[in-house]
């Protein structure tokens, strides 16, 4: 239905009111004398539902209130609507509430720095409460020993509450962090965290990662990768850390003393199996520092199989069908049990244990061809 | 075979036409192309503003993101360009006068739009609404386009609203929500109505390559 042009229908007040999380609120509804309505001809609603005839009361012969009593805090951040009918159903106004808590000291500030050419935080609210009303977050940093304070420009690029630095840092020198929350209701200021980037320095995950057989042994996978390229330019040292799963798990194993090296066998595997496998990169002695920095994203899971063991019970090996010696499976099971209880990149037991099966499978052939006892 | 020999018919026969004077073929290839363009950018917006509409209206709340919410017009000064309007006038209009209706509505829906991006709504919605927007500044000068390539002027005086957003705005919060709701309700009509307008200039220009008004020249 139209309007007359003249006046708004009717005045709500108080109109847009902001309020804490658990209060009262009586609200009123006047309408205009233009419109012929009276008080019993109207009713309220908030956020779409109609509210209880037993909360109302006439004041006037054209104005009609509400009571509202411990108020939850606001469905949508743009506020509750509160808005007041005429008996056909008809809006004659609105109005918006806003009700929450007054923020809290932002929370858990950790930064980290991608190949020390930026600068990326995040924080968490310091209450639930501040999440129902628009709270606004500054992010703010400054040179420790200089006096100006920068302002972090862009936000949201790690999640709601994070914000990315992405240039001017100064390395070797701590600079002072933190965050300003304010909503309708206050303000509030976090905590200030000092860092210097050089520690809390991270990578891309290690590129180029391939996971390959080893001939034909069945239980082992090699992993090769490159180093992250964007720290080629300074002094650093990496350490990796690789996880693999077989593929229908969901536990990951971690194979945590991998050094430096790009790349390892991963042993005491299943055979004839399908495993993922991540690599991730960890800078640390940047610039000679002791310092670890912050483990890299997982590279993107790399798939590979174990070869299937060959042999069937009556056995098929082509290369003789002795090999199924009570002897070699002892031997084979005292290795798997090495392998399995001391299982990493150890390459002293590796070699070992190759020059035994290579040992072992040329001394078969031997056998075989010859028909001697090695 | 026999299209190799229509196919060299058609090349002497069109080497041994004049110049063709007034609308010649390469106008009308841009005006065709032109079209079709501004006709698939006006679906795009219009599958666009769904997603849009639904989470804007979701951040205001009920009863905005209620399906048969549908409230009063509270007539302060005409803000939003009305897509209502009788069909039979609305079909009666010349080409050029139906382009610069569509031209100057969008011109003002996108200044409307884009004073939308207020402080108080979300990072998600923000960055929805600028993509729109940037996709709707892109129908506007598509209209431009097939206008100049049909030889009709564009409209001229100011591209948009007879006042500032900011300072004919909505006395209070809830009006505001009201006048937000009825932006994004007329701007779908407009796109709806648009693609019908389109489609039916796309038919009266028809595809340019080999139109060669060899009927007229008693071919």
């Amino acid at each position: 239905p139209f309007v007359s042009p003249a006046a708004d229908p009717a005045v709500i007040s108080p109109q847009d009111p902001t309020l804490l999380i658990g209060s009262s609120l009586v609200a009123t509804c006047t309408v205009s004398p233009d419109f012929h309505l009276k008080a019993e001809d109207l009713y309220w609603t908030l956020n779409g539902r109609r509210l209880p005839a037993a909360s109302y009361a006439a004041l006037g012969p054209t104005t009609l209130s509400v009571a509202l009593a411990h108020l939850n805090g606001s469905k949508q951040q743009s506020g509750d609507n509160l808005v007041c009918h005429s008996r056909d159903g008809g809006i004659l106004a609105g109005s918006c509430l806003y009700v929450g808590l007054p923020p809290e000291k932002p929370v858990n500030i950790t930064c980290w720095s991608k190949n020390m050419k930026d600068l990326t935080c995040k924080w968490a609210p310091g209450t639930e409460g501040e999440t129902f009303l628009h709270t606004n977050y500054t992010l703010k940093y400054k040179l420790r020993w200089y006096g100006r304070d920068n302002t972090c420009q862009e936000y949201h690029t790690a999640g709601p509450y994070s914000c990315h630095i992405p240039k001017d840092l100064a390395l070797f020198t701590p600079y002072e962090i933190w965050v300003e929350a304010s909503n309708r209701l206050g303000v509030a200021v976090s905590d200030v965290v000092m860092l210097d980037i050089l520690d809390v320095v991270t990578t891309d995950p290690p590129p180029d990662v391939h996971v390959s057989r080893v001939g034909d042994l069945e239980d082992q996978l090699s992993v090769r990768w490159s180093s992250p390229p964007a720290l080629k330019d300074f002094l650093f040292q990496a350490k990796y850390q690789i996880q693999y799963r077989v593929e229908d798990s969901s536990e990951w194993k971690v194979v945590d003393d991998v050094g430096n090296q790009t790349s390892c066998r991963l042993a005491g595997l299943r055979p004839g199996t399908v495993y993922f496998v991540q690599v991730r990169c960890n800078p640390f002695g940047i610039y000679g520092s002791k310092k670890a920095g912050i483990w890299s994203d997982w590279s993107n899971p790399t798939a590979a199989s174990t070869p299937r063991s060959e042999r069937a019970a009556g056995g098929c090996d082509p290369k003789g069908g002795e090999q199924n010696t009570t002897l070699r499976r002892e031997l084979k099971q005292f290795f798997g049990w090495v392998k399995k209880h001391a299982y990493g990149c150890s390459n002293l037991g590796i070699k070992l244990y190759d020059q035994w099966r290579v040992w072992l499978q040329k001394s078969h052939k031997t056998r075989n061809q010859v028909g001697k006892e090695p | 075979g026999d299209s190799w020999g229509i196919f060299t018919f058609l090349c002497a026969a069109l080497c041994n036409l004049p110049a063709l004077p007034a609308l010649n073929c390469t106008e009308e290839l841009g005006a065709g192309q032109s079209i079709q363009k501004t006709y698939d950018l006006t679906r795009y917006l219009e599958h666009q503003l769904r997603t849009l509409a639904g989470t804007y209206l979701n951040y205001l709340g009920p009863p905005f993101n209620e399906p048969d919410f549908n409230p009063p017009r509270l007539a302060r000064v005409e803000r939003v360009p009305s897509a209502t309007v009788d069909l039979d006038l609305w079909r009666g209009l010349t080409d050029n006068a139906r382009l610069a209706a569509n031209y100057r509505a969008y011109s003002r829906l996108l200044c409307y739009l884009r004073a939308l991006d207020g402080q108080a709504a979300t990072a998600e919605l923000r960055h929805r609404l600028g993509h729109f927007c940037s996709s709707l500044q892109g129908l506007v000068l598509s209209i431009a386009g097939v206008m100049s390539s049909l030889g009709y002027p564009l409209p001229v005086g100011p591209a948009g609203p007879s006042a500032p957003p900011g300072t004919a705005g909505a006395p209070n919060d809830f009006l505001k929500k009201m006048d937000d709701f009825w932006l994004l309700k007329e701007l779908q009509t407009w796109l709806w109505r648009s693609a019908k307008d389109f489609n039916r200039l796309k038919k009266k220009v028809p595809p340019a390559v080999v139109t060669l008004r060899l009927e007229a020249r008693g071919f």
